[in-house]
């Protein structure tokens, strides 16, 4: 029987190096000892002629969160900004742990993250600071996570999409009852706060405080490979938002006339020019129509 | 008898494709042999990533490298990602497949770094079983490389060359000699790199690698952030009179320079394969200026690419 199995050993080995503590807390963590008893780690890992067992795991250990970390900080530019590196260390380190890769894919590093800080955030229960920051947290960490799965997901860019010409040669009789399929790149978001232009102020490098919490839609989509934002109001998110949602076009323009304050000429005008742009965009991939 | 190269072409001297480089690359389009990708920043991409890729795939000669296979490990193997290895290396035509011996973690989790496994029995029949079952899945020769290690095991009992050539042996797999990864190792262990390089089954090997690494003083760390020093380019010309002449390219995954930098660092291999260059003499560690020296905790091993979104 070998007295360090390979299996044994790696999970030894893995249970050292990811300890958040370190290589001498992670030596004597339980977890390490379920996998293989080591009384004298130079048994198992020899030292070297200048560094000692401990240090030459070290490397191992420093590299698998300065690693993440780093990569971590490259998909939340902006997260990781406004709380600042040394902040933003904090949490990266402690999201890993409580949320390790299990993907081939260091892209998928931060899929996670929005919902680890919804998790950990503290609970609003209306004692606390007013307006909630970590709510503000939370919804930028979820804009970056939504841009890098926009950048790299399906999209249209080698696909016929639903454009102006197209939208304009469609049957007015049975534009009613039509249905929209949007975009596979495009998502629609409601937030608490103001983060469209935040986000633009901090990305080009211009001091931005934190805005004062107000209700804000917009929809994100790519086009020529490249991200692309777009602020809304209120009754074009509850349009877009039905229409998402499968409903009809009538549906959804009703839908849209509740939250709408104008005349409703108006909104007639309105919905031709959104339309317009939204085909521009492309937010659509095609318009279907009951049988 | 083995055929050089396990019949694969010399391809000349590449370039690891990253992604600051795509719009040089697609405007200038430069006159590099040919790119090396990192296959997991491309087998999911429906994005820019993988429209860049297939732009240069068809301009340029692709092989695809793998930072996540984890051979060595003793989790089961991940057919979902293999079976899109295969389609993506069929969908760019990528000349060959490879990645490392080592594991990149167990229990499920990913540590995204390339572990060291003990050199022993144990380990090589492991490797054997596990490099047969993703060959006869993608239906090609695997071509693995040597990492760089920091740490070694008391219950070894072969060097790294005699397991990468038993490997080889008993499984057909071809060898991505990463020079640079034999003199880190080398000076960390403290090994003879010409002897690891004379012993390879230099038949068997069908390509190199060429980087940078960032010396701490009391050890090598293999960064990938600048240029290939001089006992690199010694290892290199040795392995390249071995080989007789292999597709070689160099990997630059930090502090990443403009792409004529990069490019004109492997280009530099020209002048080592006829002689022009003279490095210093055989076995000496090239010495590190100790104020140029980096503390440990500030440098760190590749692997870690990723591909960040681009926001308007």
């Amino acid at each position: 029987m070998e007295e360090f199995p390979l299996n044994a050993v790696q999970r030894w080995m893995q249970s050292v190096i990811v300890h958040s503590q370190g290589v001498p807390a992670g030596l004597v963590a339980e977890d390490t000892h379920q996998h293989l008893d080591v009384p004298n780690l130079e048994q198992l890992i020899p030292c070297s002629p200048s560094q000692s067992s401990v240090e030459r795991l070290a490397v191992y250990a420093n590299a698998y969160y300065a690693r993440l970390i780093e990569c971590l900080q490259s998909e939340f530019p902006v997260f990781s900004q406004t709380v600042g590196e040394e902040a933003f260390a904090e949490f990266a380190a402690d999201y890993v742990q409580r949320y390790p890769s299990r993907s081939y894919s260091l892209g998928d590093l931060g899929t996670n993250f929005p919902r680890y800080l919804a998790e950990t955030k503290p609970i609003a229960d209306g004692q606390g600071p007013y307006p909630d920051w970590a709510e503000f947290l939370v919804e930028l960490a979820n804009l970056e996570r939504t841009f890098s799965e926009v950048f790299d997901g399906p999209g249209l860019e080698n696909k016929p999409a639903l454009g102006v010409v197209d939208l304009q040669a469609t049957d007015l009789q049975k534009w009613p009852q039509a249905r929209i399929k949007f975009a596979p790149c495009f998502r629609l978001l409601s937030l608490q706060f103001p983060l469209n232009g935040f986000y633009s102020s901090v990305k080009e490098g211009k001091k931005a405080d934190f805005p004062p919490p107000s209700d804000s839609w917009f929809a994100v989509t790519r086009r020529d490979f490249i991200v692309r934002r777009y602020g809304l109001n209120r009754p074009q998110f509850m349009l877009l938002s039905s229409l998402l949602e499968g409903r009809t076009v009538e549906e959804a323009i009703g839908a849209a006339a509740e939250s709408y304050a104008a005349e409703p000429d108006a909104l007639a005008r309105d919905l031709h020019a959104w339309f317009r742009a939204w085909a521009a965009a492309p937010f659509f991939q095609s318009v279907e129509f009951d049988d | 008898m083995t055929r050089s190269r396990l019949g694969y072409p010399n391809l000349g001297l590449g370039v690891g494709l990253r992604n600051v480089h795509f719009n040089h690359i697609l405007q200038e389009q430069p006159a590099v042999d040919w790119f090396e990708v990192i296959s997991e920043n491309f087998i999911d991409s429906a994005g820019r990533p993988r429209y860049v890729l297939e732009q240069i795939a068809e301009r340029y000669p692709v092989v695809m490298h793998g930072v996540s296979l984890s051979i060595g490990s003793t989790d089961p193997l991940d057919f979902d990602y293999l079976a899109k290895l295969k389609r993506l290396a069929h969908e760019v035509n990528a000349r060959w497949i490879s990645d490392h011996l080592c594991w990149t973690g167990v229990l499920g989790v990913n540590a995204h770094d390339l572990l060291p496994l003990p050199l022993n029995e144990e380990s090589l029949n492991h490797v054997v079983r596990r490099v047969r079952t993703v060959q006869d899945f993608l239906e090609r020769p695997l071509v693995l490389e040597n990492p760089s290690s920091y740490v070694t095991f008391a219950h070894s009992t072969m060097p790294e060359w005699e397991f990468m050539a038993r490997m080889a042996d008993e499984t057909d797999c071809g060898l991505l000699l990463d020079v640079n990864n034999v003199y880190v190792s080398s000076v960390n262990h403290g090994f003879d790199p010409f002897e690891y390089v004379q012993n390879l089954p230099h038949e068997r090997i069908v390509q190199m690698h060429l980087a940078g690494h960032t010396d701490c003083g009391t050890h090598l760390i293999d960064t990938h952030d600048g240029q290939v020093v001089d006992p690199v380019w010694r290892l290199y010309r040795l392995a390249h009179e071995r080989t007789g002449g292999v597709s070689s390219l160099l990997e630059w995954d930090a502090k990443i320079p403009p792409f004529p930098v990069v490019h004109a660092e492997v280009l530099k291999a020209r002048a080592f394969m006829s002689h022009e260059l003279n490095p210093p003499p055989e076995n000496s560690r090239q010495a590190t200026p100790r104020d140029a020296r980096v503390p440990s905790d500030r440098a760190h091993p590749h692997p870690a690419t990723l591909v960040l979104a681009q926001v308007e």
